[in-house]
């Protein structure tokens, strides 16, 4: 490995104090004088036209301040520009049970509460659609009357010749494969505080500052430029430390612009923070999807040719579904090398809550479907699946089929590792009756090459400033949520500029103080953020060199930067050690790899670490003054200072924008799926199934991740870890259970992500293939695991006990369906008629919401009356 | 959602206790761990005016040894009876289904009594109000109509805690008792087998204690719980089972159910299938066969009833085994 | 409603409220404590966010009413720091990743806080058992395992010095 002095390190996050003391502040810790509390009204219809709503009542009640509707606020938006069809309050209709109307800002949440009770509102209902099938049927009472069939985009894409290819088919596998939905369910619910200046000279509102738990900051100040009709040069948004996002927090939530809207008619700092259920309904996760798929391949297991038609039942909203259902087939074709697709994808409108991004974007149930139906055809073909596997892989560099480029491909030694470290081949098909293994690969964007704004702009920049004391500061628009892109920040400042970690400060997402950075989403910070922080801190380091060198008497290319020295290159021997600092790294940290826990000599950059290093700095500074002899070597703080009086103040500015070779085909649609750099996942899952009650349990999972270069190895298996974990969560007890539009499972009690007690060690291994263009050869690693672990587990279960699931999640009741259906034992209408390894359509919740004239208001036409 | 504004009471004395529960009668919940309370009064299942803690009645908090068994106080923490050495020792399986309740920091809350008192439960009924108001409620609470059995006029609300099937396997007793008065019942006159009227305890009434009678000592056991998480989620269908053996036979098999209907049920006519010259695999099939006949599930939960009742055949038979084996 | 006077005990000071009966514990301590380091991350108490130790003890602070917790001592994230040093727990769980977006750490530093305290050197299994009452959705719990056992090493070596010169845990 290349020698690093901080990045390669298993460094603790820069922030990890804040979050394990509680001293941390996330939005909904914050407070102002005179806060007020939003509460917000929901619609009880899944559809309905609002024709009158009276908010006088509520007015009248004690403590309540303002009442905002939809008519405060009429601008609509959207995060995609083709989807500006949201309004933060609804306008003239409901289209969610869920869907938000008004909010009520009040001096405490219970007169909030009381007010809503307050408000009346007058419908007429509409019918709904609820399964997605059946609303792409509509022929009446649209839910956006734009567009027709509730289709909101459908794309048909032909690469190759797929005719042709399943015709040199030696095998081909068809079938239909089913995605329950899933929803982010990070810890910390959306909570947003708004609040707007006074103007000092006309006392009118004035400018509007948001703190918001955010991904995208950026996103957040022009939406609300929009709503609000404010410039953007009024509005400063800030992200506070964020409870996880997972993509549920990734574009702009109704609360974050109600909650402005709230403030603005209140002229009073309004917070609003979503209760686990709006959580639910804000919603954006990933949608439920049906995916027929096609297969064929040669009997050597060479893949000749792949179909797909992909509908996803995307909720009332567009979101960012044009994009969700182009990386679905964008993606499809770009893990192996394949030579004729042909992609037919629907993002269908029903009356739910909108589905969005969430982590593996659009890829995860696409993948599921495919690394399966790829285990059929080997089960088939007599080949052993990471054969299958090897036999298909690109041959990098490469352009894909449909257009992406691939230049660092860690994939083939991803297999080889998992296959290894698993016992593949000794252990496969011989653990016995009940347990096997099984293995699927995946890969994700670092990032994607086309923002979702149409623009030149560089999607990251980022700014350094050093201080004549030697503190760099690193201001950036990249937004810590949890994944740790302030650590990788200052890791790779720290790296370019040979400086101690604890010098550099990251100030971040604040759009009063950081340069643009367009957000924490599709896995890109590390990528782009990265390498505009490694060309800012290039930058300044030659502003430092020029200076350095002019005092040492040497040319700048021959000074080193290391150790929080400057010295030049033939002159390393002699130059001092500092003790006590190596670079930040923290050496209690060193597990390589037997955990030996050195903490005598902790000195990483903690305040006493930092505090011995001044006391260290100041000595030694004191001793060099009085030396006059020429330098062979300056401490970063006296070059800093040389710097500082040569040019004045010292920054320096990067930004990063992808390639114009990384941006993919010119086809309509092509914009989506193309990345600088694609991240490599290979797994291998163990798990038993319990035959009598269909219950799976996973033992262990091998995940093999090429994330281009580890900048920070802990952080890298934490990413992968919860990767795998959450893939895991989908594949065995997560789903958003439904009912003619409503969510039976709101909640964390019974919208279940796993807890310790049934979460498997998971092994991470990481794999650096060195991305030419990645900072330091970086790539992704936070979602491109996951979409690998459902099928390793539902290929694992096949080889457990022979049964193909063909829907997800693989709960009990789903696999014992199976092994009864496969047993022709007696049989068990275990889940209401559909087939768990031959689905046809989604199910729905159990029981009824109406009955005869019992239950609530619903259209005569609408599903949940017809059923 | 926040809870709505009420007077809390919070007596040393259980007579106090007693005398405010009357006084109040109809208008007053009793908060024990409030594990099972708080989170409804948050969906505003309840809205009582006043609330009385019994946190600081000494007389119904441990476990006591007696003639006639153990007596353990209403307000015994459920950790308090999962560590119990006695317990351990004489009554296996209450601590075996004790240690499924919840998670760990739950159980370091919620009591016994609470447990025995739990609310029926149902996902069209353990809802916010916003969430109630748009399925048009439900017959236990504002409505006029059962979502999962549409047709009727009854509640299907799943009792849905784990130590009362132990309990009634171990034939416990409970006292109850109101300012004037204290009576003795069997657990399994206390439920009514309705989801909303669940629990034969008048507005005026504490459970001040549990008794395990001597008789039920030594009896061995196993509980199984069907949950998807190992741990926090509540059951879905779960079985007890507790054996008393003699020279190899059983002399006395109890089984009962729970999370599967309105109650938690004895199974009926276990014992006349003990014995009979069949293969013990055999006898607990057929075993397992009369439970999952006695389970009524219905889409109360996530799992569908079909399943969950596969389950209680499917665990009763191996709880039966695992009892039986030695 | 009327409010009463409650004193409350939280991280070894008494504060003289005046609360409502119905306030919950949670709500008491991030709004008129500005104890913010307990979170609230459900409705159902079900994800154990605001676990605090009452008298020792791992509860949630959402599940209990303030004016119930009169008389009992109280222990939030914000009375685990003593001195302005990292107890043991909180630093292994920085150094090996055991917080990611942080959201669930304070409940889980609670947790484990008790965890050792009545259990020194717990099992892999004793682990398990005790990190399953609260839920984190960001780190899978394995690096939660690495810091646990660091801790434990840690405290074990003696040479978490800030830790041990620190009051009596809980
Ligand atoms: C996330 C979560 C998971 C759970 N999982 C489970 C589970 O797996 N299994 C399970 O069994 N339970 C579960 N529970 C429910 C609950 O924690 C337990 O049933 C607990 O034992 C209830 O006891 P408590 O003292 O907290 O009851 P409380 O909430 O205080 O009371 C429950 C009910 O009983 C009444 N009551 C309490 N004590 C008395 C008394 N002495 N006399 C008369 N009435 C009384 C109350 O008025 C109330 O109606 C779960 C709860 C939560 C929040
Ligand atoms: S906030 Fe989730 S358990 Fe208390
Ligand atoms: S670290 Fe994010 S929820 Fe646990």
């Amino acid at each position: 490995m290349s020698d690093f002095s901080v990045v390669g390190k298993p460094i603790p996050m820069i922030d990890a104090a804040a979050k394990t003391t509680g001293a941390g502040k996330y939005t909904d810790d914050l407070s102002l004088p005179g806060l007020l509390i939003g509460k917000i009204l929901h619609s009880p219809h899944p559809h309905a036209r609002i024709r009158h709503i009276d908010i006088s009542r509520a007015l009248e009640l004690d403590g309540v301040v303002a009442v905002v509707t939809g008519a405060d606020a009429p601008n609509p938006y959207g995060i995609l520009p083709v989807g500006h069809d949201e309004h933060a309050l609804a306008l003239d209709k409901v289209r969610y049970v869920g869907d938000n109307l008004a909010c009520v800002a009040a001096e405490d949440s219970r007169a909030a509460e009381r007010a809503l009770e307050l408000i009346d509102v007058d419908y007429d209902i509409l019918p709904a659609y609820f399964d997605p099938e059946e609303s792409m049927k509509a022929e009446r009472d649209l839910i956006h009357e734009n567009k027709p069939h509730n289709l909101e985009k459908d794309y048909h894409h032909v690469f190759g010749n797929p005719a042709q290819g399943f015709a040199q088919a030696d095998c081909t596998v068809e079938g239909r494969f089913i995605a329950n939905e899933v929803t982010h369910a990070a810890m910390e619910p959306h909570s947003t505080l708004a609040t707007f200046d006074l103007d000092p000279v006309t006392g009118n509102i004035g400018r509007l500052t948001v703190w918001s738990s955010t991904q995208v900051p950026y996103y957040l100040q022009h939406k609300l430029s929009l709503v609000l009709d404010l410039p953007m040069s009024q509005i400063r948004v800030i992200k506070p430390l964020v409870g996880g996002g997972f993509g549920g927090k990734s574009e702009v939530i109704p609360l974050e612009i109600i909650a402005a809207i709230a403030a603005r008619k209140a002229r009073r700092p309004v917070k609003i923070t979503y209760t686990r259920e709006e959580v639910c309904w804000a919603h954006r996760g990933r949608p439920r999807t049906i995916i027929d798929l096609k297969t064929g391949a040669t009997s050597d297991g060479r893949l000749t040719a792949v179909e797909a038609r992909v509908i996803q039942d995307g909720g009332a909203y567009c979101s960012y579904g044009v994009v969700t259902i182009l990386y679905s087939g964008a993606l499809l074709g770009a893990l192996y090398d394949i030579a004729n697709l042909q992609y037919d994808g629907y993002r269908v409108l029903t009356n739910k809550p909108a589905c969005g991004a969430m982590r593996g974007h659009g890829t995860v149930n696409v993948r599921f479907a495919f690394e399966s139906q790829l285990d059929e055809i080997a089960a088939k073909l007599n080949l052993d699946p990471a054969e299958i596997r090897r036999q298909n892989l690109l041959r990098p560099p490469a352009i894909t089929v449909n257009g992406l480029r691939v230049q660092s491909y860690g994939l083939p030694e991803c297999i080889e590792k998992v296959v290894e470290r698993s016992g593949w081949a000794e252990r496969k098909g011989r653990l016995g009756k009940g347990r096997g293994l099984g293995l699927a690969c995946s890969h994700y964007v670092s990032g994607a090459a086309n923002s979702i704004i149409r623009s030149d702009m560089p999607h990251s920049t980022v700014n350094i400033k050093i201080d004549r004391d030697g503190g760099v500061v690193v201001y950036t628009g990249a937004s810590e949520i949890g994944q740790g892109s302030d650590t990788m920040t200052s890791q790779i400042a720290a790296e370019v500029l040979g400086c101690l970690l604890s010098r550099v400060k990251v100030v971040a997402a604040d759009t009063d103080l950081t340069p643009i950075d367009i957000g924490s989403y599709s896995s890109r910070v590390t990528f782009m953020a990265g390498n505009a922080t490694l060309r800012a801190a290039q930058e300044v380091k030659r502003q430092i060199a020029s200076a350095a060198a002019q005092k040492m008497g040497c040319a700048p290319e021959e000074l080193i930067f290391r150790d929080d020295l400057v010295f030049r290159r033939d002159a390393q021997r002699g130059v001092p050690r500092l003790e006590g600092e190596p670079s930040g790294e923290n050496p209690s940290r060193q597990r390589s790899r037997g955990r030996t826990h050195e903490q005598a000599n902790t000195s990483q950059a903690s305040v006493a670490g930092r505090v011995e290093g001044q006391i260290l700095r100041g000595s030694l500074q004191q001793k060099r003054k009085e030396d006059l002899t020429p330098k062979d070597f300056m401490t970063f703080e006296e070059a800093v200072v040389a710097a500082i009086d040569f040019h004045g103040a010292l920054t320096g500015t990067g930004s990063y924008a992808p390639p114009a070779a990384a941006r993919g085909g010119k086809y309509k649609g092509a914009g989506v799926g193309p990345s600088p750099a694609y991240s490599y996942s290979a797994q291998v899952a163990e798990v038993s199934v319990d035959e009598e009650t269909g219950q799976v349990t996973v033992h262990k999972v091998w995940a093999a991740h090429d994330c281009g270069r580890a900048l920070n190895p802990v952080a890298v298996e934490g990413q992968v870890i919860g990767s795998v974990w959450m893939g895991m969560g989908q594949a065995l007890t997560e789903e958003m259970i439904w009912k003619d539009g409503l969510l039976m499972n709101p909640g964390l009690l019974e919208y279940r992500s796993p807890s310790a007690a049934e979460s498997p060690q998971v092994e991470a291994i990481i794999v650096e293939s060195v991305d030419p263009e990645g900072p330091f050869g970086a790539k992704e690693c936070s979602e491109g695991a996951l979409a690998a672990t459902i099928p390793a587990i539902s290929n694992a279960i096949y080889d457990a006990v022979g049964i193909r699931l063909h829907e997800a999640p693989f709960s009990p009741e789903r696999v014992l369906a199976a092994l009864r259906a496969k047993k022709a034992a007696k049989p068990l209408n275990l889940t209401e008629g559909v087939d768990p390894t031959r689905p046809t359509r989604f199910r729905e919740h159990g029981g009824a919401l109406c009955f005869k004239q019992k239950g609530p208001e619903r259209h005569e036409l609408d599903a949940s009356r017809a059923r | 959602m926040t809870v709505k504004p009420f007077q809390l009471l919070c007596p040393r004395e259980l007579s106090d206790a007693l005398a405010t529960l009357e006084k109040h009668s109809g208008n007053i919940r009793v908060l024990a761990g409030g594990t099972d309370l708080l989170p409804s009064m948050r969906q505003r299942l309840f809205e009582p005016e006043y609330v009385l803690d019994i946190r600081q009645l000494r007389e119904i908090q441990g476990i006591r040894l007696t003639e006639q068994g153990i007596e353990i106080g209403a307000f015994t923490t459920l950790h308090a009876i999962e560590n119990s050495d006695e317990l351990k020792r004489s009554y296996p399986l209450l601590v075996e289904a004790a240690k499924t309740v919840a998670s760990p920091v739950i159980r370091n809350m919620a009591t016994i009594g609470g447990n025995v008192c739990l609310d029926t439960r149902c996902l069209w009924y353990n809802q916010s109000l916003s969430w109630r108001k748009s399925c048009g409620f439900c017959i236990k609470k504002d409505g006029n109509i059962c979502h999962v059995a549409p047709g009727g006029t009854k509640c299907w609300a799943a009792f849905s805690a784990d130590t009362p099937p132990a309990l009634l396997c171990l034939q416990a007793e409970i006292e109850i008792r109101n300012a004037s008065s204290s009576r003795r019942v069997t657990l399994e006159k206390f439920y009514t087998g309705e989801g909303d009227n669940y629990r034969r305890l008048q507005p005026d009434e504490l459970v001040t204690h549990i008794f395990l009678p001597r008789g039920s000592a030594l009896y061995g056991g196993a509980y199984r719980k069907l949950r998807i998480r190992g741990s926090i989620d509540y059951p879905l269908a779960a079985v007890a089972v507790a054996l008393k053996r003699k020279n190899g036979d059983f002399e006395d098999l109890r089984i009962a159910i729970t999370a599967v209907n309105p109650a938690p049920l004895l199974v009926a006519g276990v014992q006349s299938l003990v014995n009979r010259a069949m293969t013990r695999e055999r006898m607990a099939e057929e075993i397992a066969e009369l439970a999952a006949r006695t389970a009524k599930p219905l889409t109360t939960s996530a799992l569908t009833p079909e399943y969950r009742r596969e389950i209680i055949r499917v665990f009763t038979k191996r709880a039966v085994l695992e009892a039986a084996a030695d | 409603m009327t409010k009463q006077l409650v004193a409350l005990r939280v991280n070894r000071r008494l504060h003289e409220l005046a609360i409502e009966s119905s306030w919950l514990l949670l709500d008491t301590l991030r709004e008129q404590l500005q104890l913010t380091g307990s979170k609230r991350g459900c409705d159902d108490s079900s994800c154990g966010a605001c676990t605090v130790l009452v008298d020792g003890i791992p509860m949630l602070a959402c599940t209990l009413l303030a004016a119930s917790c009169e008389g009992r001592e109280i222990t939030t994230i914000e009375g685990v720091t003593e001195h302005g040093a990292l107890a043991a727990i909180q630093k292994a769980y920085g150094d090996w990743g055991g917080a990611q977006c942080g959201f669930c750490t304070p409940g889980f530093i609670m947790t484990v806080k008790h965890l050792l305290a009545t259990t020194p050197k717990p099992s892999e299994e004793k682990i398990r058992e005790a990190l399953s009452s609260n839920l984190c959705r960001c780190t899978g719990y394995s690096q939660m395992y690495e810091a646990i056992k660091a801790a434990v090493e840690a405290e074990q070596k003696g040479l978490a010095g800030d830790e041990k010169n620190a009051p009596s845990r809980t």
